[in-house]
């Protein structure tokens, strides 16, 4: 009796799944069938009811029943589901997107930030200055006489006959210096002012990064070893450099680095001024006179400083001729970077 | 400043050394050559060529048919210059030589039909002058074939050194010399001053007085009498023209020369105009007007120091001489005036005059009281080797008190200690004896030198330091890389700002750098500019008191260019003067870092996808706020809306934390943008950084994620209008019992059917406890009560 009905509902299953076009359809016979109140389970219910002799046959034939059911339904639900992924498939991909907008950091900042990440992983911490300065912070701290010829060098704007604003990040290391005693191992990046006339070349403003390291066994060397570390970090590991014996009031010896042209790889060029040579900044040991003005032994302590200016070392590095756009915010080149 | 290598061998022996090598050299110890202008290269392919027969280019009227002959070879050339004619000496540029004006070179060519081989060239081709009008006849009497660098002395090399100022020494020839005999370990030769005199003496022809010996320390003069006023010979005019001086006359190239030569500025006076045959070094105590030999008449303020004759001006001491008493050709005696001037004094004289001369140049950067004799001498000496004059004998020398050379002891240890490594005691010996240090005395740790005089700027142990290091060369210092661990904690003031930038970026905004300097107008509309007192020009006369002008500008000149949806942000310092007056200390203005953010135009673009969208205020708001929780200052801060009118926003709010404004913006007003040419809406709010960096942030802390069902419910009340949502939230949040954890508006809708003056707002409601599943009757009670309590406090109705 059971026997037959499994029989029955194998011929009517195999005949429901041979109608069976889409996976809707089959989902319905999958309620018929398979689920929880479905017609196997139903069978299975029923095998309860059997006697003791007959529940082994029976269990047999409702677990070949299932099998095949199960295995027949799956191997259609595959075909199904195949031909409705070929379906989805027909969907044109080429289709246009808009990309998110996504913004970004202005040109000089990702240079800055570059920078900033190389000194700070050897050591350096980071300080801040006000741009609106006095003239001693600018000038007479840094080893600048009044009547100082060096002063011919800096066309500064004054707001007042003391205060200015300031011609370098310079007078950051004054404010250092003063708030603490050595060790000082800092840079200090910032905004500075020129009074020169706007061209391609020059600005009223750009922005430059200083940095100081004093303390008692300091040496020229150290200041070779350091700054020739972040170059090859930040230019490339196979530069050639060179260190030019230079002036600044506020540093002795002093000097200043250059790498080979990487426009032209060192064989002149127009922007390299055809000595195959780029300028990339300036430093020295920090003058006794300066440890003097900001209460430093100058026998105990020794230092060096350098700096550098961001838009030349950024104008270098992405091929940019002309330092005014940097100030020009025109979204089309901010978008750039 | 130009130094010509022809002219640099006269003080040392370079022979065996490359130009590239002198150049380098001088580079790396200190005297930057910038550029070398290799006059024998430039020159060498042309030669002297004699035109033997011209005739007419048979297919055109304007050009010649020459022949030219080198005198081993003939060549047929076609020339275009309409002067050219037979017999004459021209250069000659064979095949294969470079034009140094367009840079290109000559190859045999077919000018209409005609075979030319090689060309004739005019002064500007070679760039000798400017002159293109016909080809540059030569003089006759030299031979073809010779090589022009022979036949026009072309064959000197001038480099452009770029003295750095604490270098005044190297300002001459014989100053780069020195550099160089220390660089090269080499002699330098000093010409011996050899003087004719006569038997008359100076005292007899002329007396100097110097009554300002604090800014004249030295005055030195020589007396040539019977001088014919004539062009230079031809040696002295090639080597002031190789540095790019321009010839006058004997005399005047003679000082020149000198001063080139050693450094020492010299200035001769016809002495026949100089009243009483006197010179007087003297300042006024009143300002003056004295004319200078250029015909211009200046202003010179009270204690200008000046040379002046028995009675009145005849020169701006160490600048210019005076027209009065300048070298004429009817000049018959001069007086030579070597002296040693203050430098601090030239150097105001020169900035108050605005007169920068190769002489002010030098002194006011410090000339070598020591070398006024020499020079003046020297001079002489030249004027009478030219055969011209008879110099008296004797010199007058007013030098009171005799400036000596300092002394400085260097420790061994010290350099080491300075540079991280050791230059041998007997290196830093030479070296510093060849720079003409005199070792005073010495042991096995130190050594005492006298600096000479022309050194000012070597006052200290660090300073011969430096001399050692660099003529060493800081190549030979080695390279240590020595990364010292840091024990104290790392600081960086800017860790706030960064992270504000790159929120920023990830909200899709991009970063300007506005010029701080503005105009009067842009500056004057926020708060209290503070003005320059040298403003390049008026469009940079003040500092900016806010981001938000320069911001507006940046918006309008995008706008021209074409931009129209501009999502910016700028970091940057503002300035407030606190004062009426003068700023005299960092109390009487106010320096702030602000943050600014600033959008117009659309906030989504129409496409297949999306609808159009233009960015509103609520734009603003979502940016800042999240910015604000990015940072960690999410609920800081208390919005207050439109408190007052504003001159800059018409829809208007700020941030406050307890009573200080943090942070205000909204939509900007039509009067400003239209003051800025702007004819779109425009967003933005600015913050005071350095508020926000002080504000202690929350510092991040893990909560576990929920573990019990949440349960949603949703409802929707019609409220009037004049009812803000802020009061309609915080009502709810208030009263919704501790299990409704949050509220969301989901929609807002109008309609008449509604009533007038009404809006219905609809709200999703969470409520859930951290501890255990909610029962549903319990969140029934809370829903139920809100609803309650709304209808009742607000007169809404609840909507189906």
């Amino acid at each position: 009796m059971l026997l037959e009905k499994i029989n029955t509902v194998v011929t009517d299953f195999n005949k429901d799944l041979s109608q069976v076009t889409d996976l809707k359809l089959l989902e319905e016979i999958r309620i018929k069938y398979l689920s929880r109140n479905g017609l196997v389970a139903t069978l299975f219910e029923e095998m309860k009811t059997a006697s003791k002799e007959e529940k082994p046959l029976l269990g047999k034939s409702l677990n070949e029943m299932r099998n095949t059911i199960t295995s027949n339904f799956n191997e259609v639900k595959e075909k199904l589901e195949s031909e409705d992924n070929k379906q989805t498939s027909k969907i044109d991909l080429t289709l246009p997107i808009q990309n998110k907008i996504l913004g970004s950091k202005h040109i000089l900042t990702q240079t800055l930030d570059e920078i900033k990440s190389i000194f700070k992983g050897l050591g350096f911490s980071v300080f801040e200055g006000p741009e609106l300065e006095s003239d001693y912070n600018n000038f007479e701290a840094l080893n600048f006489t009044p009547d100082h010829p060096a002063r011919d060098m800096q066309d500064t704007f004054f707001v007042s006959k003391d205060f200015l604003l300031r011609t370098h990040t310079s007078p950051v290391q004054v404010r250092v210096m003063e708030s603490q005693q050595p060790p000082v191992r800092a840079i200090m990046p910032g905004r500075v002012y020129r009074n020169e006339a706007i061209s391609s070349r020059s600005y009223c403003m750009f922005h430059q990064v200083e940095g100081l390291y004093v303390d008692t066994d300091v040496t020229f060397a150290e200041l070779k070893g350091t700054l020739i570390s972040f170059a090859r970090q930040f230019y490339g590991q196979n530069l050639k450099y060179r260190f030019r014996p230079s002036f600044f009031p506020f540093t002795e010896p002093s000097a200043e680095m250059d790498i080979t042209c990487y426009i032209c790889n060192g064989k002149g060029c127009k922007i390299c001024k055809h000595s195959g040579w780029l300028e990339i900044l300036g430093c020295g040991m920090v003058d006794p006179n300066v440890f003097k003005f900001v209460n430093y032994d100058a026998e105990k302590y020794t230092g060096y400083a350098f700096g550098m200016g961001i838009e030349r070392t950024a104008m270098l590095k992405y091929g940019i001729d002309d330092i005014r756009v940097f100030f020009d915010n025109d979204i089309r080149f901010l978008k750039q970077f | 400043m130009k130094i010509s290598l022809n002219w640099l061998k006269d003080y040392i022996d370079l022979s065996g050394l490359s130009v590239d090598e002198i150049s380098s050299k001088l580079t790396m110890s200190g005297l930057e050559v910038e550029d070398v202008y290799n006059e024998y290269e430039k020159y060498k392919d042309f030669v002297v060529g004699k035109v033997t027969h011209t005739e007419k280019h048979p297919n055109a009227d304007k050009l010649s048919l020459c022949k030219v002959s080198t005198g081993n070879n003939e060549y047929q050339v076609v020339c275009g210059a309409p002067n050219v004619a037979e017999g004459q000496k021209v250069i000659f540029a064979p095949v294969g030589t470079l034009i140094p004006k367009g840079n290109f070179k000559i190859t045999k060519a077919k000018i209409r039909g005609v075979e030319s081989v090689g060309m004739l060239c005019a002064e500007d081709e070679l760039e000798l002058g400017n002159d293109h009008s016909g080809i540059l006849v030569l003089d006759g009497n030299l031979k073809e074939g010779t090589k022009i660098t022979d036949a026009l002395n072309l064959n000197d090399v001038v480099f452009e050194v770029a003295i750095t100022p604490n270098r005044p020494d190297a300002l001459s020839h014989i100053g780069v010399a020195r550099d160089l005999t220390a660089i090269f370990n080499k002699k330098l030769l000093i010409p011996e001053v050899k003087l004719n005199t006569i038997d008359e003496d100076i005292n007899s022809a002329a007396s100097i007085e110097v009554n300002d010996k604090l800014n004249c320390p030295r005055y030195t003069a020589i007396v040539v009498k019977d001088v014919t006023i004539k062009e230079s010979p031809d040696w002295l005019k090639t080597r002031l023209t190789k540095i790019g001086l321009r010839p006058i006359n004997n005399v005047v190239d003679i000082t020149n020369y000198v001063m080139h030569e050693v450094g020492q500025p010299l200035h001769a006076f016809d002495l026949d105009t100089l009243a009483g045959k006197k010179i007087v070094v003297k300042h006024y105590d009143q300002e003056t007007k004295f004319t200078t030999l250029d015909s211009k008449e200046r202003k010179l303020e009270a204690g200008s120091l000046y040379i002046c004759d028995g009675e009145k001006p005849v020169g701006i001491a160490g600048v210019m001489g005076g027209e009065n008493s300048e070298i004429t050709n009817k000049t018959k005696n001069i007086l030579i005036e070597s002296a040693y001037f203050n430098p601090s004094s030239i150097r105001k004289t020169a900035k108050d005059t605005g007169i920068s001369t190769d002489a002010s140049y030098r002194f006011e950067r410090g000339s070598n009281p020591n070398i006024t004799r020499w020079a003046c001498e020297r001079a002489a000496e030249l004027i009478g080797s030219l055969g011209e004059g008879k110099i008296l004998k004797g010199v007058i020398d007013v030098y009171p008190d005799k400036i000596l050379p300092k002394q400085i002891e260097i420790r061994y240890s010290r350099v080491e200690k300075v540079l991280g490594y050791k230059i041998s005691n007997e290196k830093i010996k030479t070296i510093l004896k060849n720079l003409e240090f005199k070792i005073v005395s010495e042991d096995e740790n130190s050594l005492t030198v006298e600096v000479p005089t022309f050194r000012p700027d070597v006052e200290r142990e660090i300073d011969i330091i430096e001399e050692a290091a660099r003529i060493n060369g800081y190549d030979n210092i080695p390279e240590v890389s020595k990364i010292t661990v840091t024990l104290s904690k790392k600081f960086d003031a800017s860790e706030f700002a960064d992270k504000t930038r790159m929120t920023s970026s990830a909200l899709g905004l991009f970063e300007m750098i506005n010029n701080p300097l503005q105009n009067d107008k842009t500056a004057s509309l926020i708060g209290s500019k503070v003005p320059m007192l040298n403003p390049q020009s008026l469009d940079m006369a003040y500092l900016r008191t806010s981001l938000i002008p320069g911001a507006l500008n940046t918006i309008a000149k995008n706008i021209n260019v074409g931009e129209k949806n501009v999502y910016l942000f700028e970091i940057g310092n503002v300035f407030n003067k606190k004062i009426d007056g003068d700023i005299k200390s960092f109390n009487d203005f106010t320096e702030t870092t602000k943050f600014l953010i600033i959008i117009s135009g659309k906030e989504s673009l129409k496409s297949w996808q999306n609808v159009e969208k233009d960015i509103d205020i609520f734009s603003l708001k979502s940016i800042v706020n999240s910015y604000l929780y990015d940072v960690g200052l999410g609920d800081e801060f208390a919005d207050i809306y439109n408190i007052e009118e504003n001159t800059i926003f018409d829809l208007y709010y700020n941030k406050k934390l307890k009573t200080e404004v943090i942070g205000e913006g909204g939509r900007v007003n039509k009067q400003t943008l239209k003051q800025f040419d702007i004819d779109q809406d425009v967003y933005c709010f600015e913050f005071n950084i350095d508020l926000l960096k002080m504000i202690e942030k929350k510092p991040k802390k893990y909560q576990e994620p929920l573990k019990y069902p949440k349960v949603l419910r949703d409802f929707a009340f019609v409220f009037d209008k004049s009812i803000l949502y802020d009061n309609i939230v915080n009502f709810i949040k208030q009263e919704g019992s501790g299990l409704l954890k949050s509220v969301e508006l989901f929609d807002i809708f109008e309609s008449e059917s509604l009533g007038k003056d009404t809006r219905s707002l609809a709200f999703s409601l969470e409520y859930y406890s951290e501890e255990r599943t909610l029962k549903e009757d319990e969140v029934e009670k809370a829903f139920s009560s809100l609803i309650d309590k709304i209808t009742k406090k607000f007169n809404a109705k609840l909507r189906g």
